[in-house]
């Protein structure tokens, strides 16, 4: 696409074209770049295939406050809840995760844990690992993403200075000190920040 | 979407943007056009709607050994560009633009800042076949534990990586 877009921009420059033409040729190709079948099949790789993120599994000192709070910034429903853990969806059940096709693909969740990551498994298994690496933010992507629009509704809830980390995302951190990320859905991995 | 290429394209004339930023911009235009209006105008009267992960940034004392890992295991497909050397960015899911991910492996410091962990992450493989999985696992040398559908192993790291069907692990089996 961007290579397609390049070219008429030279043809434009050239005078091949009017702007007119360039308007409508980008228009036309824009709308139907990502939708014609096949378009966005990615090929084959070996191993595994990762399709989405299932879940995301917090482990803090009070997972009730935690959660609380997630639900509040996010509008996410607790499900499943236990006395040591609850779950967020992403949706409602039966919803289909976006951008997904798949019919064997979940709603990725959260799932917000107290626990001793340190103790024994109660199945007698090894302990866990002490990992030498962390996953020191998580970037979430909204919908509507309105820069000015989410700058209002994060002072509304008491983040009057979030890090602006892109024209599309924010930095807050949560009832725990974790960075979060909100996102908007042009920040890719094909453009900068993170 | 022809009124915001025609202010582009007034950008493009004045200088305000230049070729590059007009051509990524179209094309940027052109994926959230085809992710669906719809979607992307859900917003909440209150607080936020997540529509994905955009990304997770795991810090680690050589970027080089995850990505490996996580490109080769997993099928994360590295963006164009985007190693320089300290970090990169690993594709997933749908498409750039279209409710797509990615994981940031970056060198960095592991002491957390927080008061709590994300303690590990668990990734969809669709179309699960146990055998296949398991095998594809041991090929690369790691040893799964959990149960049939929802396995656990450790990248270079010793950091929890869950791999699980839709049936084993959904926000609703409980």
């Amino acid at each position: 696409m961007e290579a397609f877009v390049a070219s008429k921009v030279d043809d434009y420059r050239a005078g091949r074209i009017t702007r007119r033409q360039l308007i409508e040729t980008l228009t036309v190709a824009a709308a139907t770049a990502y939708t014609a079948p096949g378009a966005t099949a990615a090929p084959a790789l070996p191993g595994l295939k990762v399709a989405l993120v299932n879940h995301i599994s917090y482990t803090c000192p009070n997972f009730k406050q935690a959660a609380d709070w997630y639900s509040k910034m996010f509008n996410l429903e607790q499900v499943g809840a236990t006395q040591n853990d609850v779950v967020l969806p992403f949706g409602q059940k039966g919803e289909r995760p976006f951008g997904v096709t798949a019919n064997d693909v979940p709603m990725t969740h959260l799932i917000i844990r107290t626990r001793d990551l340190n103790a024994r498994p109660q199945n007698g298994g090894p302990p866990r690992r002490q990992p030498k690496a962390l996953v020191n933010h998580v970037a979430y992507t909204i919908a509507d993403w309105d820069q000015n629009r989410v700058r209002a509704e994060l002072a509304r809830m008491g983040y009057r200075n979030p890090e602006v980390d892109t024209p599309y995302s924010f930095h807050v951190v949560d009832v725990n000190g974790y960075d979060v990320q909100i996102s908007g859905i042009a920040m890719t991995a094909l453009n900068v920040g993170g | 979407m022809e009124d915001f290429i025609a202010g582009l394209v007034a950008q493009l004339d004045s200088g305000a943007m230049d070729r590059r930023q007009f051509c990524e911009t179209v094309a940027l235009a052109a994926m959230v056009y085809a992710a669906g209006e719809e979607a992307a105008n859900a917003a909440p009267a209150q607080g936020f709607k997540p529509i994905a992960i955009n990304h997770i940034s795991y810090a680690c004392g050589d970027y080089r050994k995850a990505r490996d890992f996580y490109s080769s295991l997993l099928g994360m497909a590295p963006a164009p560009n985007a190693d320089n050397g300290r970090e990169t960015r690993l594709m997933f899911g749908p498409p750039a633009g279209q409710g797509g991910s990615f994981l940031i492996p970056r060198n960095g410091s592991i002491v957390p800042r927080a008061k709590a962990v994300v303690d590990h992450i668990c990734y969809t493989i669709p179309n699960w076949n146990e055998n296949e999985v398991v095998a594809t696992l041991k090929a690369h040398g790691l040893e799964p534990t959990g149960r049939p559908g929802s396995l656990h192993v450790y990248d270079p790291f010793d950091y929890d990586v869950q791999i699980a069907n839709a049936v084993e692990e959904n926000a609703f089996r409980r």
